[in-house]
Formats: structure tokens, C-alpha cells, sequence
């Protein structure tokens, strides 16, 4: 103990006080994240499930006979949507994955463009251009092709959807391919398989447990989805649609919690069968053979190349398309009939809606940073540290991840709608609900480059006299830098896109960017909304480049 | 005696890692624990370093009690087996990262740096990083950050399993040489026969947790406890001359 304390009063400088107060700090931080989880993740969760058993006298199963017995044709279209979209959407992910992995040169840095934008996008878009191009009045269907119909029906919903789940999907699935051993390929090769039996007898069958985790999880997003059913389905409504309704219209939200908890099973069940998948997944692409390019020339591979040559250029034309409409839309007038340019509406816009731009803004900045910050924290006491119930916490933490968007908002409302926690029409709890939604992935991505993080490097900085926060601020977060660039950007991209969690959490005087446009698709005004949409984009893409931009200069500076 | 294991034990799901294990060395002189992998001598190490806390028994080091100190708060500083650079900091400021927290202001942090980058001989890579320098000198980076804190004891992890045969027969005298020059004590953990019969002042040999001999290489030479000892020192092949002179029998037999 003596030296000790020569040590320390030798020098009382600032790391080495740091050191003393380090493990008081960190029992804090410990405290704070567990704490906000409970707070934010646990609470709303059981407060749904809580009001969906009390009626007006008590205990009751009321509100489910209610919705399984008013909601039995809203429940069937939500699972008969799921189920078709999620079996449309993959095979036009599979497609669309061989073509991207089996691309090279510009042509793949043009379907990662446009994959990227998709990305970027809020969540109308597709809709918005459906109603655009094929719609009564729309610039394919009527003005081109001279037909009229009525576009407002199940089929349009299951198009769309299947559509705009792709690029995440796509991503996804040419990860995996990307991790297929080539030296598996080139055994099939070698033993005297052609393209077209290394496609069906090597590529394909290793993406299996990756397909049906794309199945899985496109069943998940369908039957939460509630924008597209509430623009393009007309008279066709889902589950998530109803729930929408329940909410905005009638303000029951007994009835919605009950709602959401039965949308919970089949989602639930989902994600049990997705973990199964996934640990499969990971057995079969182990991840040593990391290729950029799959070597695979699908021309060659008879006709299942073919098709999925055709499906995907079907789909990148259709992107292609989608933004060719929402990017112009918003600069044109119509008047007699006929286009013309004009920066009307974005005087109208500017006139109008800074206030909700900048907050919209603020807003993704603040979660992004606070978000990031969050996740690599989390990551680093539950991967490396005893926390107490770390699994525990771990499930909790990827229950926004499971639970759909508008479930997560309803449980927001009733968990914070009282005192002493009345926090409803706050800017705070829009932002915690963003955070909170988004963490799931952060953290994984966080895991996931702690990983890469040697555990004797912690122990050096121990070792050599630092403490458990010298840890953290010398060791675990610069050793997370590349991390923070794919968290930041995730977490800003979805606070400018999200909508179903935090729909029912905006004060309608303090608006953002996605509610507008939703508003404004909503109301018919669609050169507005292609505005909207298009800003959207722009933002999202301006600042996440600044930042890579950023972090890319920091990065030569350090190395240099 | 200035360090001091006594009747350590340590079990991993039930299984024992090391079991009563009891060991003492003086000061200034250098101890190999040799045994083969999974014998329990990393754990042992890393028991003394701090990193894993032992199921009973103690570790006195100069009079100091040592068991229940977090790593940081012991004056004993380790050699990773993968060296544990810190990847995103110069050589200089992996070498003074531990004078962060004994007080030092950072103009003499960094003067002392550069005399221990020049003692093991890497004054001109200072503002390197770590993916710029090659595995021995990652290994001397490694030891330099290690001694500077001026450790009581200083543990080193396999230092040089990660280099090739020629660098590490160089690395060994010149790890016997800084250990001379600043008097240090060291524990060396290695399944290197060779290694420590030539780098140590005394020897302990394990197997299955157990500690079989602690002795000067020449008496464990001439006494092998028992037969394990024997083979896997390979003492048949080895003739130690009357001179002091250690030779190695290299038979050629086709």
C-alpha cells in the first residue's frame, strides 16, 4: 500500500486522480445504462401489455375478443400480405444479390448507388412514386400507356412492399456471398462444375439459412408496416393500419395495445426462428474467404441466371425510375395539363419550413451522437465486462429491433403520459424513442468491432496503472473509431426517416421532416412531398459525407 | 524471500488449473515457470499480474499483499504474449502510457520514453505506429513499456513464441542484459526448454497445475525430481561441463 500512495501524492495530476475516481465512474455508467434500458425498453413494454388486460372494471380479456372479433379480416390481410411479400421480395433479393456480388467496376458502384440512396430514403417513397407512375392519373399507366384503372388495392401494397425491402435485404444477402470461401468455388471448379452448378450446387445452397432469414424478417417488416396500407391500400387495411387508426381516429389506445400484442406473436415467433438461421448462417460462411467480387458470370449460369438477371434489372429500373419521379416532381408545375419547371415549391418550403427542417436536423444529430455514444458503451459492458443479467439486458436491448415501430411508440405514450413521468409532447422522449429504436443495430455494430479488440489490450492499460475508465477512454472507444462511422450514420439516417415509432410521440406544433411528407401524401399534395422526400435525401446523404469525410481526414492526420 | 506464491489455486468450470501451487524467488534474478501448454503456468502468471483472482492461497510481493489488488494498483507490469500495443498510439506514447498515472508532467514522460525507446534501441521509430514496425521490434516496444513504469516485478507471457527462431535467440540476450543492467525481477513464462534453461537464474516446472521442481537449471540438471522432469528437459541430450558450459547432443540418425 505504501507506494501507493508515494505514487499518488507524488503526483496528483489529473490521470492519476482520474484513476482514483475511474471506478466510482464507472459503477456510475453501469447504473445509467442499465437504469435507461429499463426506463426506455422495459417500462413501455410492459405497460403495453398491462393496458391491453385493463378494461374500465379491471382485469379483462375485452379488448383481444374485440380485435380477434372486429379485426379478423385485418388480421388475415396482414398475415396473407406478410406472407406474399415476403416471398416476392426475396426472390427479387436473391436476384438482385447475385447481380451486385457477381458485378465489378461501375456497374456495381451504380447498384450500390442506387442501393444506397433506397437506404437513405423515409419510408413513403415507393408509395408516393407508385401512385406518381402507375397510379389514376399516373405518368406510365395514364399518360403513357393510356389506361385507367384503380391502383388502390392489396396488390399495390404487396408491389410496394416487396419493392422497397429489397436494398436492405439485397445488402444483407451479397454480405453473405462476399463471405463464401472462394476456395469452395474453385474446388467446384476444379472437379468440373460449370457456372450453372456452381450457382445451383455451391452459391445458392450455402445462402439458404440467409434466405430464409430474408423471408423472416420481410414477414416482420410487411405485417408492421402501416404507411403503405394507409396510402395505396384503399379500402384494404392491415393490422398495422388499423392500429394507426385506432389511434389517430379514435384515440383507444386499450384497443391498440391489444392490437399490437397480437401483431407481437407472429413477429415474436419470427425473430425465434431468425436466431436459429442466423447461427447457422455464420456456421456455413465462417467468414475466412473475404472476396469483393463473387466469381460468377450469371450469363453463364443457364436459366436460373437468367431470371435473376432479368428480376433485378426489373427492380433497379423500377428504383430508377421511382427517383427519376420523386426528384423531379418536386421542381415541376402542372398547368393546363402540361410539366414545366418551377421552384415554386421550394420558395413555399423554404417560406414555411426551416423551423421543421433544422429541428428535424437537431434532432438526428443529437440521437446519432448520444445514440453512438450509447451503444459503444452498452457494447463494451455486456461483450467484456460481468454485468449482472448482461443477457438479460442483451434480449432486452433487441426488443425494439423485434417489437414493429408502432408498437414501440403506443407503449412511449403509455408509459410516459403520467406524472411523475409526464414526458408526452417533449422533444426527450421522441429522441429516446429514436435512440432506443435504433440501438439494436448500433450495438451489434459495436460488438461486433469490439471483437477486433484484443482483451490483452485492456489489460495493458490496467496493468500499467489505469483503471477501469482509462480503459474505456484509452483503449475501448479509439479502438471503436471505425464503428462510430457506420453507427452514426445508421442513427442518423433512421431519425430522418423513421416514422412508426415516433408518429404518435411528435407535438403536432413541433413537427418533423417525415411527418410532413407523410402528411403531405397523405393530403394528395405529391409535388410537395417528392420535395420533402428529395430534401430528405439530400440531407441525409450531405451530412453523412461530411462526416466520412471527416473521420477519413482524421484517419490520414493519425496515420500520418 | 521477495516474491512469494503460496498454495495458489485456481479452477476454470470445476476443473483445477492450478493446484496448491507454492513458489518464492529473490530479488533481481529471473524465474522461468516451463511447462507445456494447458499446465497452468499463463494462469499462474496472470494471477500474480492481477488479471485473474486466485480461489485461495496468496501473493506476497516485498512484503506487500498482493491477492485482492486490481491490476492497476499493483507495482507489477506484464509483457502480453501478443505484446497488447495499443494500435491507434505512436511507440512513444505506447512506451509512457503508465507514467499517465504515476504523475509524471508529459515533457518528462516523454524525455523518459525516449531513453527507454533508446535503451531497446528504437529512438528513431518514436512517432511510429504499431502496424509500421516489425514483430521483434513490437516485442522491445512492448518490454520498454513495460519496464519504464519501474515495476517491482515485471511478468513476461511467451515474450517471444511470435518471432522467428535467429530473432529469438537475439531477443533472449538482450532481455538478460536489461535485466542485469536495472536489476529488475522477472517471471518468464515459456514451453521453451531451451529458453529457460539459458535466460534463468532459477526454474519451476509444471504439469496438469502442478508445481514439480523450482530450482536453479544446473541442480534440476543434475536432480531431476522425477522422470517428467527428465524427459521433458530432454536432459539425456544435454551435458553441462564441469566448466559451466551447457551443450545440446544433436544425434544424426537416419
Amino acid at each position: 500500500m505504501k507506494s501507493n500512495l508515494n505514487r499518488i501524492e507524488k503526483g496528483a495530476s489529473g490521470d492519476a486522480l482520474f484513476r482514483i475516481f475511474g471506478n466510482a465512474a464507472d459503477k456510475l455508467i453501469i447504473a445509467v445504462l442499465l437504469g435507461s434500458i429499463c426506463l426506455f425498453v422495459l417500462y413501455p413494454i410492459i405497460c403495453i401489455f398491462w393496458q391491453s388486460f385493463v378494461g374500465e372494471t379491471g382485469l379483462t380479456l375485452g379488448a383481444y375478443t374485440d380485435v380477434l372479433k372486429g379485426y379478423r379480416t385485418s388480421l388475415w390481410n396482414s398475415l396473407f400480405t406478410g406472407v406474399l411479400t415476403a416471398f416476392f421480395c426475396t426472390v427479387l433479393s436473391v436476384a438482385a444479390a447475385l447481380v451486385i456480388s457477381s458485378s465489378r467496376g461501375w456497374v456495381k458502384l451504380l447498384l450500390m448507388g442506387v442501393i444506397l440512396i433506397t437506404m437513405v430514403s423515409p419510408p413513403f417513397v415507393s408509395s408516393l412514386a407508385y401512385i406518381q407512375l402507375y397510379g389514376r392519373r399516373g405518368w406510365i399507366t395514364y399518360r403513357l400507356l393510356n389506361i385507367s384503372w384503380d391502383p388502390y388495392n392489396c396488390w399495390g401494397v404487396i408491389w410496394m412492399q416487396s419493392i422497397s425491402f429489397v436494398p436492405l435485404n439485397a445488402l444483407f444477402l451479397s454480405g453473405i456471398l462476399t463471405k463464401i470461401d472462394a476456395a469452395s468455388i474453385q474446388a467446384a471448379r476444379d472437379l468440373g462444375a460449370g457456372p450453372k452448378h456452381i450457382l445451383l450446387d455451391v452459391v445458392l445452397p450455402l445462402m439458404r439459412p440467409g434466405i430464409l432469414v430474408t423471408l423472416l424478417l420481410t414477414f416482420v417488416r410487411s405485417i408492421a408496416d402501416f404507411g403503405t396500407p394507409t396510402i395505396i391500400g384503399g379500402r384494404f387495411n392491415t393490422l398495422a393500419s388499423d392500429i394507426y387508426m385506432q389511434l389517430v381516429g379514435y384515440s383507444n389506445p386499450a384497443k391498440a395495445a391489444a392490437m399490437n400484442v397480437i401483431l407481437l406473436v407472429p413477429t415474436l415467433l419470427a425473430f425465434w426462428a431468425y436466431r436459429v438461421m442466423l447461427q447457422k448462417s455464420d456456421k456455413l460462411t465462417s467468414g475466412k474467404g473475404k472476396q469483393d467480387t463473387v466469381n460468377l458470370k450469371l450469363l453463364r449460369c443457364g436459366i436460373v441466371g437468367w431470371i435473376a438477371l432479368i428480376l433485378s434489372m426489373l427492380f433497379f429500373v423500377m428504383m430508377v425510375l421511382q427517383y427519376v419521379c420523386i426528384f423531379s416532381l418536386g421542381f415541376m408545375k402542372v398547368t393546363k395539363g402540361s410539366y414545366s419547371f418551377s421552384l415554386q415549391y421550394l420558395q413555399q418550403l423554404l417560406k414555411y419550413d426551416t423551423a421543421t427542417i433544422w429541428r428535424s436536423v437537431i434532432y438526428a444529430l443529437i440521437v446519432s451522437f448520444v445514440g453512438t455514444f450509447f451503444s459503444m458503451l452498452f457494447a463494451y459492458y455486456t461483450e467484456r465486462r460481468n454485468v449482472p443479467g448482461r443477457r438479460f439486458f442483451d434480449f432486452l436491448v433487441m426488443m425494439p429491433y423485434m417489437i414493429p415501430g408502432t408498437c414501440f411508440g403506443i407503449g412511449y405514450i403509455l408509459a410516459f403520459n403520467k406524472e411523475p413521468m409526464k414526458l408526452t409532447g417533449t422533444a426527450l422522449i421522441v429522441m429516446a424513442c429514436m435512440l432506443f429504436k435504433q440501438l439494436p443495430t448500433t450495438t451489434k455494430l459495436c460488438s461486433a468491432a469490439l471483437t477486433q479488440v484484443p482483451r490483452t489490450l485492456e489489460w495493458s492499460a490496467r496493468d500499467l496503472g489505469g483503471g477501469r475508465m482509462a480503459v474505456l477512454r484509452d483503449v475501448i472507444l479509439p479502438s471503436m473509431r471505425p464503428a462510430f462511422l457506420s453507427c452514426f450514420a445508421h442513427n442518423f439516417s433512421s431519425s430522418m426517416t423513421t416514422a412508426g415509432a415516433i408518429i404518435f410521440l411528435i407535438n403536432p406544433g413541433k413537427k418533423l421532416l417525415v411527418f410532413q411528407l407523410f402528411d403531405k401524401v397523405y393530403l394528395g399534395e405529391y409535388p410537395m412531398a417528392s420535395l420533402l422526400a428529395t430534401l430528405i435525401i439530400v440531407i441525409v446523404l450531405a451530412v453523412e459525407g461530411l462526416v466520412w469525410l471527416i473521420s477519413w481526414k482524421e484517419g490520414k492526420r493519425r496515420v500520418s | 524471500m521477495y516474491l512469494e506464491l503460496s498454495h495458489l489455486k485456481k479452477q476454470f468450470d470445476g476443473k483445477d488449473v492450478v493446484c496448491d501451487l507454492s513458489l518464492t524467488m529473490e530479488k533481481g534474478k529471473l524465474l522461468c515457470i516451463l511447462g507445456s501448454s494447458g499446465c497452468g503456468k499463463t494462469t499462474t502468471l496472470n494471477m500474480i499480474g492481477g488479471f485473474l483472482t486466485p480461489d485461495s492461497g496468496k501473493i506476497l510481493l516485498d512484503g506487500q499483499d498482493l491477492t485482492r489488488l486490481p491490476p492497476e494498483q499493483r507495482p507489477v507490469s506484464t509483457v502480453f504474449q501478443s505484446y497488447g500495443l495499443f494500435p491507434h498510439m505512436t511507440l512513444l506514447e505506447n512506451v509512457i502510457y503508465g507514467l499517465k498515472f504515476r504523475g509524471f508532467s508529459k515533457a518528462d514522460a516523454r524525455k523518459k520514453g525516449r531513453e527507454y525507446l533508446d535503451m531497446v534501441g528504437l529512438a528513431d521509430r518514436a512517432g511510429a505506429f504499431i502496424h509500421e514496425i516489425s514483430g521483434g521490434q513490437q516485442q522491445r516496444v512492448a518490454l520498454a513499456r513495460a519496464l519504464i513504469v519501474e515495476p517491482k516485478l515485471c511478468l513476461l507471457d511467451e515474450p517471444f513464441c511470435n518471432l522467428d527462431a535467429a530473432l529469438r535467440v537475439k531477443m533472449r540476450e538482450e532481455l538478460k542484459k536489461l535485466q542485469r543492467d536495472l536489476d529488475m525481477t522477472m517471471v518468464f513464462v515459456t514451453h521453451d526448454q531451451e529458453e529457460a534453461m539459458i535466460l534463468s537464474d532459477s526454474m519451476a516446472i509444471m504439469e496438469q497445475g502442478h508445481l514439480l521442481q523450482n530450482d536453479t537449471p544446473e541442480r534440476i540438471y543434475r536432480n531431476p525430481a522425477n522422470d517428467f522432469v527428465k524427459r521433458f528437459l530432454n536432459l539425456d541430450d544435454l551435458i553441462w561441463t564441469q566448466d559451466g558450459k551447457l551443450m545440446k547432443i544433436i544425434s544424426h540418425q537416419m
